[in-house]
């Protein structure tokens, strides 16, 4: 089979078979362990498979494009130490299937187990394999997640959960960090491919992105490796099923980790930064995993502890930047790997057969499983480094490496010491293990009677001890070439000579390790009776739990912190949102003005101005005093918005438009007296509002908005004062000035722009008019006034009771004469208002007025009328039908439009042209006068149906308190 | 017709038929009452579909209306992603409709309504154009809003996007016109070409400063945020649904042309604001989602910070920044659907829940739903190799490649605390207590979330493709 092929089955098998296994039925656990088995001893083959090629050209290689817009491939690459790791992965995968299948009991889910088991596995072996450093990313975070499914598999054990969710947010989001620095990495490098990578170790390690890639890079490997500070992850994590915690917790992933600190040792280590960091964090966790281990009572927990240990122990050979240190952390890679994952295979036969795995409970088991014990015992042996066994082999290179000088400091010169002490430690944890579970006083309360477990559940145990054994009496002949392909693999030609025999004659690191046994089995000697009785946990770092201290920061940082801010910041009211709004946009105003100069023009003052000025004056009082009495006085308001309109009219005609000033003039009078008619109908302001005793902090924040305002307005007017004293580019209103009367045939550019250069938009803007109009009309069909202002008003009701009180009177006699004189005058007005309107209708096209003020102006007409004699009275004699007057003129002005299509131009294009008519004299007579017709029947229909929506509120009103005080009758 | 108005007309043709469309809708609504609810419903999502197979098969390039709308691929990637939300979510709101007695023709109308605008949006090379297209989405947004009126929760929260909406159109119109007054155009082109000739002024930073503002507060970025959490929550869920599909992919596409055409000469100004609104909603995004328990509210928060990311993209001012912007959107188009599908699913016989807490222990009553949902909010956590991820990378890396390394690095650390939120439900969901299943899930609804989650999950297979179309949409700018 051709290598690539047999790369990329590598990865996919486990895969496949995790979606198959998970398609089982759930008693089917055979055939699961059968077909994981299957999958394992595959992954085994074909690795093998691959390995002369390795020797003979170097790494395998095998390519699938992906995305390839990306430079993203999916490439996978073996070398060496790929290849040793892939080996370590799938054998002992395989061993764990085998020892899983005698340990989880019928009743466990299986599928879940081997789908998730398998796919890890999977993602396991793409770490290893990836030949890219986005799709080691991609693997690095899908073992994150298949190990806090696997942790969570007894998802009913509140301990499994907390354990599976802090293990995946620390490794989750330590491979977040991973994939920062792997994107910093591969900016430097300008590639993502490990291989061009791994060639531009001075690049990397010479560029100014270095030191915050390297950062980012070991928060995910440290992480993942359970290294102090992040170690405490890992202990939480025993409460999975012991196949997993053999499996992912000792043997494979966490050696993902120190895999990738090994895997990128040629391009980052070799600075002081990383021996800094590296190095405290692997003598930290080398230490205290240790003297934490001696203390559990726990003994999964003691392994977990005696893990972290190992692994620093490795990390700190990483930090050292000495090929001798990556030699020899590989080597106790692969040895840690085969003695912790048989331990934790006994610790979980213990645990089968007992049911319990606490220490103080139990004792005197070598009695009853004694084969067990001594598989247990050889491979303490090896934790602990006794000669003959693996462990000795590497931790004697360890002392070796740990005397040399690396980068002389302070963590250099402790090294020695620290490694002495921790190495004692081990051996003292490794002595309470075998002394506490298989020897000592029998137990006589242990919830299940021990015997030993069936063979094939011990046989994967046999197989890692007899490992042990063989490579620590005769290394160079069975690991030896393995690893030195691993090696050179990762260094190339610069490995150097090294040797792997067990006698190096009698050297210091040959002493050290001696002082270590018997220091360790002397400490063993003086804590045993404290270690029958004590509380879990060391002593004095009892109560430093690394798990409560996560808890506590994680609900600090997220929770609380989270929690004040959105209370702080976060607001559902409408106006602290209203009020940031504006406070952001002012700063952002105000960012700009900071860095630039803004540039100004002078101020001058112009005498001449003065009274224009006093005009505007008097416009900026009344236009504040509408916004401030808008709160508190909503009539007073409205005249002083009037008072605005006025101003801004009178300053149309100060600027010679008068044009606009009369459009102006007619809509302020006729809006004015809507709203008024409308204001009716509102309900008074609540009478609580109106008390003197405002509370200070209500006012305080009145002030604060006040101050807001001004500064929102003053940088408002700064900035148009700035627009407009910059020299104006030609404006359109140049345009529409010259081509009025050569284009459109008439002087008055309003009117002019309003049905000829603008029709179209006229046209949309009535139909708007007309529509606001209905929208009023219905939206009053359906209003109820508030109870206060249904009462007939206060003047009424005292003329009514006076008539009332009065012999000669009847009530309502003087309500019906209200303001007669003046109701006549109007009524009288109504055919001169006509007349009014006619006239600014026709000369509309050339002098101010024009469709839309003659609409406006006719409705004022009947405003006055409705005023005058009231509702009934006008539409008695009067058929008003606006609705009609609004379709009217909305297809009279799209007929005109349309009539241009007649003669071949465009829609609503003008035709003008003067016309002499008897009595009236030369009118222009443009087709867009028609248009304007249009207009004025519209403008009119819907000031008019307005008008009548407001008016029969008084008609209904009065029908209203006729039932009431029929009902009253009745009852 | 002269021919230039013709090719004018053809050119927004999908624009002119979803117009056309929601008229005779109406009509339809206002003619056949009640009974047409679902008739309308499916007119409509077919005038969607058919626009949008239109624009893909037939539709050209090129400018229109005297250069005030542009069709391009990018116009054409971002107007297909809109239509898809638009279409989506009305499908999806049909049985909401029917179970909550929110059933209103009016509904579908309103939404053909503002998609038209969003189109409009999506094409402006105008202010104006932006402008009236800005304004007809918001308009018929802010009814949408409050289309249950029986609902105070719902009134409110239509009132309140009134007001926001209102005041940040003021300050969009507000800097249109200081832009107009310091170049004296309003079209993108030409706005561009006075920028590169003449002298950066204060006025036209001013004029940046607040159109960027009014497009910030439509796709909700930080600080103009406010509004998002209250109407996700208020609305009726297949509005939320819609408000956090349609609207943002237009309002993305609206502030990508700005930056990229009219303002790109003075590239260096806004991006810095782009990076600023960047990392504070991230930042903001992240944390503010942690304390939630209403789940709409959850998914504002999200909203906030995705939209941080996406701009992270922008920031970089480069073709594989505007490529990132346009996958991400996509990528958050599909996850946002599917979890809304999961969200309007969430139904028990007393009628929906909303809080988070009532999820616990799905995994035992719904395992199908729950699955999909883990793989969702994985995805939208960014954990690889989900399409979450795919589109975090390809922002990030733009954001790398431009030299902005803190940008890159600030949005990697919101992005853990962001996942922090997302695994919250996904333990809650697996490990918590069952409090009880819900109704199986509707048909249309079983789909969009089947959909969804298989996009999501089998996104490595076929991201090169995407890739390379987005790059054809990125390629309209460079």
């Amino acid at each position: 089979m051709a290598k690539d092929t047999s790369l990329i089955l590598m990865i996919f098998l486990p895969f496949i078979g995790s979606a198959m296994a998970a398609f089982f039925p759930s008693n089917a656990r055979n055939a699961e362990a059968w077909l994981a088995g299957a999958v394992t001893v595959c992954g085994l083959v074909l690795a093998s498979m691959c390995y002369p090629a390795i020797v003979a050209e170097g790494p395998v290689r095998a390519q699938i494009e992906w995305l390839p817009t990306l430079g993203l491939n999916f490439t996978l690459r073996m070398d060496g130490f790929a290849w040793l790791f892939a080996m370590l992965v799938s054998g002992i995968g395989f061993l764990v299937v085998l020892y899983a299948r005698y340990y989880m009991s019928p009743e466990d889910p299986i599928p879940r187990f081997y789908a998730f088991f398998l796919a890890f596995m999977g993602a396991m072996l793409g770490i290893v394999l990836s030949g890219n450093l986005i799709l080691l990313v991609v693997f690095w975070e899908l073992t994150s997640i298949f190990s806090f499914l696997l942790i969570g598999y007894w998802y009913h054990n509140a301990n499994a959960r907390d354990g599976a969710r802090m293990a995946l947010t620390v490794t989750g989001i330590g491979g977040l960090c991973l994939l920062a620095g792997v994107l910093l990495i591969g900016h430097i490098v300008g590639s993502y491919d490990l291989d061009v990578v791994l060639a531009s170790g001075d690049l990397i390690r010479s560029s100014d992105l270095y030191l915050p890639a390297l950062i980012l890079f070991l928060l995910g490997a440290l992480t993942k490796s359970a290294q102090f500070p992040f170690h405490f992850w890992l202990p939480n994590a025993m409460a999975a099923p012991t196949p997993v915690s053999a499996y992912l917790h000792s043997a494979t992933m966490v050696k993902a980790g120190v895999f990738l600190m090994a895997r990128f040792w040629p391009v980052l280590a070799g600075t002081y930064e990383w021996f800094w960091i590296v190095g405290f964090a692997g003598m930290a966790s080398l230490l205290l995993g240790a003297y934490f281990a001696i203390f559990q009572r726990d003994i999964k927990g003691l392994l977990a502890y005696s893990t972290i240990s190992h692994l620093g122990l490795i990390t700190l050979l990483l930090s050292l930047g000495s090929p001798l240190g990556l030699i020899a952390a590989i080597f106790h890679m692969t040895n840690h790997a085969t003695f912790k994952a048989s331990l934790f295979m006994a610790a979980g036969i213990i645990d089968h057969e007992t049911g319990t795995r606490d220490m103080q409970r139990l004792g005197g088991l070598f009695r009853f499983m004694p084969f067990t014990a001594t598989l247990a015992m050889v491979a303490s042996a090896a934790m602990a480094g006794v000669p003959l066994l693996n462990g000795f082999l590497s931790k004697e290179m360890f002392f070796a490496e740990a005397i040399e000088t690396h980068a002389d400091s302070i963590l250099d010169r402790v090294a020695p010491y620290v490694a002495v002490l921790a190495s004692a430690f081990a051996v003292t944890y490794s002595i309470r293990f075998i002394h506490g579970v298989f020897f000592g006083k029998l137990p006589d309360d242990l919830p299940r009677e021990p015997h030993e477990p069936p063979f094939l559940m011990r046989f994967p145990i046999q197989l890692l001890v007899l490992t042990c054994l063989v490579v620590g009496i005769v290394p160079g002949l069975t690991i030896g070439p393995f690893l030195h392909t691993a090696v050179t693999s990762v260094l190339g030609l610069a490995t150097p000579e090294y040797s792997l025999a067990i006698w190096h004659g009698v050297t210091l690191p040959l002493l050290m390790s001696f002082l270590a046994l018997l220091g360790g089995a002397l400490l063993y000697l003086l804590l045993k009776n404290y270690l029958a009785h004590c509380e879990e946990g060391p002593p004095y770092f009892r109560q430093l739990k690394g798990q409560r201290i996560f808890e506590r920061v994680m609900v600090a940082v997220s929770w609380r912190g989270a929690r004040f801010l959105e209370n702080r910041l976060g607001t559902r009211r409408l106006q602290p949102q209203l009020r940031l709004l504006v406070a952001v946009a002012l700063i952002a105003a105000a960012w700009p003005l900071y860095h630039m100069s803004f540039g100004l023009a002078a101020f001058s003052w112009n005498l001449d101005d003065a009274v224009f000025s006093g005009l505007w004056a008097i416009g900026i009082f009344c236009a504040v005093g509408a916004a401030y009495q808008a709160k508190f006085h909503r009539l007073v308001a409205l005249i002083f918005l009037g008072g605005a309109g006025l101003v801004t009219c009178t300053t149309f005609v100060w600027f010679s438009a008068p044009d606009l000033a009369v459009t102006q003039l007619l809509v302020e009078i006729v809006t004015t007296v809507l709203i008024l008619l409308g204001l009716r109908w509102l309900p008074k302001r609540s009478e609580e509002f109106q008390t003197d005793a405002i509370r200070m902090a209500a006012r305080l924040r009145r002030y604060r908005d006040l101050a807001i305002a001004v500064a929102a307005g003053g940088g408002m007017t700064l900035v148009a004062y700035a627009v407009m004293t910059r020299a104006a580019p030609p404006t359109i209103a140049d345009y529409f000035l010259e081509k009025a009367y050569t284009e459109g045939g008439g002087r008055n550019v309003v009117n002019v722009i309003l049905v000829d250069f603008r029709g179209f938009d006229t046209f949309g803007e009535i139909t708007v008019l007309g529509i606001v109009a209905l929208t009023v009309f219905s939206l009053f069909r359906r209003f109820r006034p508030a109870p206060d202002s249904v009462e007939s008003p206060e003047q009424q009701r005292v003329q009514n009771a006076t008539d009332e009180a009065r012999p000669d009177r009847t009530a309502g006699e003087t309500v019906s004469d209200y303001l007669l004189i003046p109701a006549v005058i109007m009524q009288w007005l109504f055919p001169v208002i006509i007349v009014l309107a006619a006239y600014l209708f026709f000369r509309g096209h050339d002098l101010p007025g024009g469709g839309f003020a003659a609409g406006v102006a006719m409705a004022a007409a009947f405003i006055l009328q409705y005023l005058a004699a009231g509702t009934r009275w006008v539409e008695d004699r009067l058929r008003v039908l606006p609705l009609n007057w609004i379709g009217f003129g909305l297809l009279l002005a799209a007929l005109v439009g349309m009539g241009s299509w007649l003669f071949g131009y465009p829609f609503l294009t003008s035709h003008s042209q003067y016309v002499e008519l008897p009595l009236i004299g030369s009118i222009p007579v443009a087709s867009a006068i028609l248009f304007d017709l249009g207009v004025f029947s519209l403008v009119l229909g819907a000031t008019v149906l307005m008008l009548i929506a407001f008016a029969h509120q008084s008609v209904r009103r009065l029908r209203a308190s006729r039932i009431a005080a029929a009902e009253e009758e009745t009852a | 017709m002269t021919p230039e108005l013709y090719s004018s007309l053809s050119l927004a043709l999908p624009e002119l038929i979803i117009a056309g469309g929601a008229l005779v809708l109406l009509m339809i609504g206002v003619y056949s009452g009640e009974r047409a609810n679902s008739t309308v419903t499916g007119l409509a999502v077919a005038i969607l579909i058919g626009a949008g197979a239109w624009m893909l098969l037939f539709g050209g390039t090129g400018k229109a209306f005297g250069n005030v709308f542009v069709s391009d691929p990018f116009a054409v990637f971002m107007k297909v992603l809109m239509l898809i939300g638009s279409a989506v979510t009305l499908v999806m709101s049909v049985g909401f409709a029917k179970a909550e007695k929110f059933d209103k023709f009016e509904y579908p109308v309103l939404i053909l309504l503002s998609t038209v605008g969003m189109m409009l949006m999506i094409s402006a090379n105008d202010m104006i154009t932006l402008y009236l297209g800005l304004e007809l989405q918001s308009l018929a947004l802010y009814v949408v809003a409050a289309i249950n009126r029986d609902s105070v929760r719902s009134t409110e929260a239509g009132l309140k996007y009134f007001v926001l909406g209102a005041l940040s159109s003021g300050m969009l119109l507000y800097g249109i016109s200081l832009v107009y007054g310091y170049t004296g155009h309003t079209g993108f082109d030409a706005i561009a070409a006075t920028l590169s000739g003449a002298d950066r002024q204060l006025g036209l930073v001013f004029g940046l400063v607040f159109v960027l503002a009014g497009v910030a507060f439509k796709i909700s970025a930080v600080p103009f945020h406010m509004w998002t959490p209250d109407v996700y929550e208020g609305a009726p869920t297949p509005v939320t649904a819609f408000f956090a599909s349609a609207p943002k992919m237009a309002a993305m596409a609206l502030m990508v042309r700005i930056t990229m055409t009219a303002f790109e000469p003075i590239a260096a100004d806004w991006q810095q604001i782009v990076v600023f609104i960047s990392i504070a909603s991230m930042v903001l995004g992240s944390f503010a989602a942690i304390g939630q328990k209403n789940i709409k509210r959850l998914m504002a928060y999200s909203s906030i910070g995705h939209v941080g990311f996406a701009l992270v993209g922008l920031a970089a001012n480069t073709e594989t920044g505007v490529r990132g912007v346009a996958i991400y959107m996509l990528i958050y188009l599909v996850m946002t659907l599917g979890t809304f599908a999961f969200i309007l699913a969430m139904r028990r016989k007393d009628g929906n829940v909303e809080q988070i807490s009532d999820l616990a222990g799905l995994s035992t009553t719904n395992p199908m739903m729950a699955t999909i949902l883990t793989i969702l909010m994985f995805s939208l956590a960014g954990i690889p190799p989900l399409a979450g991820f795919w589109a975090k990378w390809y922002v990030f890396l733009a954001a790398i490649n431009a030299n902005l390394y803190a940008l890159a690095i600030i949005g990697v650390l919101a992005s853990v605390v962001g996942a922090y939120y997302y695994l919250r439900i996904i333990k809650i969901m697996w490990f918590d207590e069952p409090v009880g299943g819900f109704l199986p899930m509707a048909g249309e609804l079983r789909l969009v979330l089947g959909a969804s989650g298989a996009f999501v999950l089998f996104y490595v297979f076929f991201g090169g493709p995407v890739g390379r179309v987005a790059e054809a949409a990125a390629k309209t700018f460079f």
